[in-house]
């Protein structure tokens, strides 16, 4: 377990500080975006308030900050946080830098799910929306699976097989949403993703899944630098890499699909966290998964701040900031990699 | 054309009577001021049917903000807010005691729940598909804002002026029809608000071939079935998307259709179709219009 520190390479040393520069940074975004919205309250009231003190505070403000802000704002984080280190997860695993949360069939089949909930003709079903993103996101990856045979024998096998299993299940949604063109509306902007759902149900429910997955991953983010290797020099590690990669796929899948079923497709923030982070520091050990979890919180956390204050009084889909935002900034960041190897 | 145009504007003077008389009854029934206490006093209106609906039965003072789709009356309190993508926050800081959501709004659950914890009433508006279920939203608009008798009257106008409209109609046996909503061959079918006004003029509808096609009643056609079938009038509603007469002529195989040869292509004006308003006469009477020169030739 110690070959991080022997290789003697200053980039597979993890350093606290950045751990620690990242909490800092969530924070500042997280208060940042319970303080603005198109109805102003004053910093001190928001602070009273969270802190529990404040009990002159209009109703209406406790509301808003309590009920509609900071539910949304914790969501966001740990949708954040579950798409940025499932990316960086994925992206170990198959060495390869452009994989993304999405990768082996997962956004295909909670898009699946969703629009059978919403074309469906139970109302009933209709209310169990993420139940049935999450259940299709997860049978998406598993199919993924059991086509590819061997597992991660060749790991090209499986991602070939989830891109079968994704155009699949797209081509599936798209008949259905052709033949209930009613259901259009719903099923686009849950697409294009949001946080506008947020709720402290949702926010329950999405956040043990989430904290499960990520607590998994944080266990063996050591282990995982030894899939950086070959599976022999890995296997001499004491580690053994198919189970590895299968426990991480597997945890990475659940976080996936539970922040996908809450808050429908975001983009990006899968792909551009890890790299910004690994990027920035110049280390590639997965020792930084708990940074990129929180770098990824932090950056849906201010997305969403722009998506409820850009075009205000109307909404903006955070998928369309998560893009516009991230991909000139992963370009900047691309350019100035140097000689540091992103897989 | 001289004969038709007088003879409808004595139909539509009967009307007003019949209307005036009804009103008269249904406002002496309901003398007393109704609810005038608790009618709320600050409504937000993010439809912009809602909107044309509420300054119709007389709700118009109470309205304090309507969406940005809303063009509908022009002297309607205009604002930036989304009718498609509501924002709650947005919404709460003008104070509003009632809200108007449209069902198809973006995430319109999450929208009144989030209202709903403000104390914001909220009316979920649903689209119609009839002109009763249009009627209803009157009815409801109208006891919500304390304006059930105007809401009455206003409906009673309209449908005596939408029968007299309809009764008036020579009848169009072998006349069929292809409503067009995008230059990609959606139309509509019977089952659907617009279907049913062509439906009471007893035209054939096109589309209602490829009803099974679609649950929303709006199927894609194949241009080959459009030529098929062979309309004897097309209507479009894309005109506001640049589709005319012109380029319908234009698209291959459709230049021998009836309705090209015989020019019968009509624009339907971009506002009047897609709302459920007092200005359903209008479109009724445009509609009915447009088939009359058919009939007529």
């Amino acid at each position: 377990m110690t070959q991080t520190t022997n290789s003697g390479e200053i980039s597979r040393i993890w350093n606290w500080r950045i751990t620690l520069t990242s909490a800092i940074l969530l924070i500042l975004v997280a208060l940042a975006a319970v303080s603005f919205g198109p109805i102003h309250i004053s910093f001190l009231e928001i602070i009273k308030t969270l802190c529990g003190f404040n009990h002159s505070a209009s109703p209406q403000d406790r509301t808003v900050i309590l009920q509609l802000r900071l539910p949304r704002v914790i969501l966001g984080a740990l949708v954040g946080a579950a798409l940025a280190t499932s990316g960086a997860v994925y992206q170990t695993v198959f060495h390869n830098p452009l994989a993304d949360p999405y990768l082996l069939g997962a956004a295909s089949g909670a898009g699946l799910g969703a629009t059978i909930a919403l074309t469906s003709t139970h109302h009933n079903l209709t209310a169990l929306l993420p139940l049935c993103a999450f259940l299709g996101g997860v049978m998406a990856v598993l199919t993924s699976f059991f086509i590819s045979g061997k597992f991660f024998a060749e790991p090209n096998t499986l991602l070939l097989s989830g891109i079968a299993v994704g155009s699949f299940a797209t081509a599936i949604q798209t008949y259905l949403q052709q033949r209930h063109s009613d259901a259009l509306r719903p099923v686009y902007s849950w697409i294009l993703g949001d946080l506008t759902s947020a709720s402290w149900s949702v926010v329950a429910w999405s956040s043990i899944y989430i904290a499960i997955a990520l607590v998994i991953l944080f266990s063996i983010s050591k282990q995982l630098d030894g899939l950086m290797l070959s599976d022999e020099e890995a296997f001499s590690l004491g580690i053994n890499p198919q189970r590895l990669r299968i426990t991480a796929v597997c945890a990475a899948t659940l976080a996936t699909a539970t922040a996908v079923s809450a808050s429908g497709l975001i983009g990006f923030v899968g792909i551009v966290v890890p790299h910004l982070v690994r990027g920035v520091t110049r280390r590639v050990t997965n020792r930084s998964l708990l940074s990129i979890a929180l770098i990824g919180a932090a950056f849906l956390v201010l997305a969403d701040l722009g998506a409820r204050t850009l075009l205000s009084p109307a909404e903006l889909p955070i998928g369309v900031i998560t893009a516009f935002v991230g991909a000139p900034f992963f370009l900047f960041v691309l350019r100035n990699r140097r000689k540091v190897d992103f897989s | 054309m001289s004969l038709t145009r007088s003879s409808l504007s004595a139909i539509r003077g009967k009307a007003v009577v019949v209307a005036v008389a009804i009103a008269t009854i249904s406002l002496a029934m309901q003398a007393a001021p109704v609810e005038a206490a608790t009618a709320p006093s600050r409504i937000i209106s993010l439809s912009p049917s809602a909107t044309e609906i509420l300054f119709g039965i007389g709700a118009g003072k109470q309205v304090i903000a309507v969406d940005d789709n809303s063009d509908y009356p022009t002297n309607a309190p205009h604002s930036k807010l989304s009718s498609f993508t509501p924002n709650v926050e947005a919404i709460a800081a003008l104070h509003p005691d009632l809200v108007i959501l449209q069902s198809t709004a973006t995430k319109a659950s999450a929208v009144q729940a989030g209202l709903k914890k403000l104390k914001i009433a909220v009316y979920l508006e649903t689209t119609p598909n009839t002109l009763d279920q249009a009627y209803s939203e009157f009815t409801d608009l109208g006891a919500l804002t304390g304006h059930v008798s105007r809401a009455k009257v206003q409906i009673a106008v309209m449908k005596s002026k939408i029968s007299s409209i309809i009764a008036r109609a020579k009848k169009l046996t072998g006349v069929s029809i292809y409503h067009e909503l995008d230059n990609t061959l959606y139309s509509a079918t019977s089952s659907t608000f617009i279907g049913s006004v062509y439906k009471s003029f007893g035209v054939t509808n096109i589309a209602d071939a490829a009803a099974t096609a679609d649950s929303g009643g709006y199927p894609q056609l194949t241009s080959e079935y459009v030529v098929s079938a062979n309309p004897t009038v097309i209507l479009l509603d894309d005109g506001a998307y640049g589709e005319s007469p012109t380029t319908v002529a234009a698209r291959a195989g459709w230049s021998g259709l009836s309705a090209v040869t015989q020019k019968h292509i009509v624009v339907i004006p971009l506002d009047i179709a897609d709302r459920w308003g007092p200005r359903l006469v209008d479109l009724y009477t445009f509609i009915a219009n447009s088939l009359a020169t058919v009939a007529s030739k």
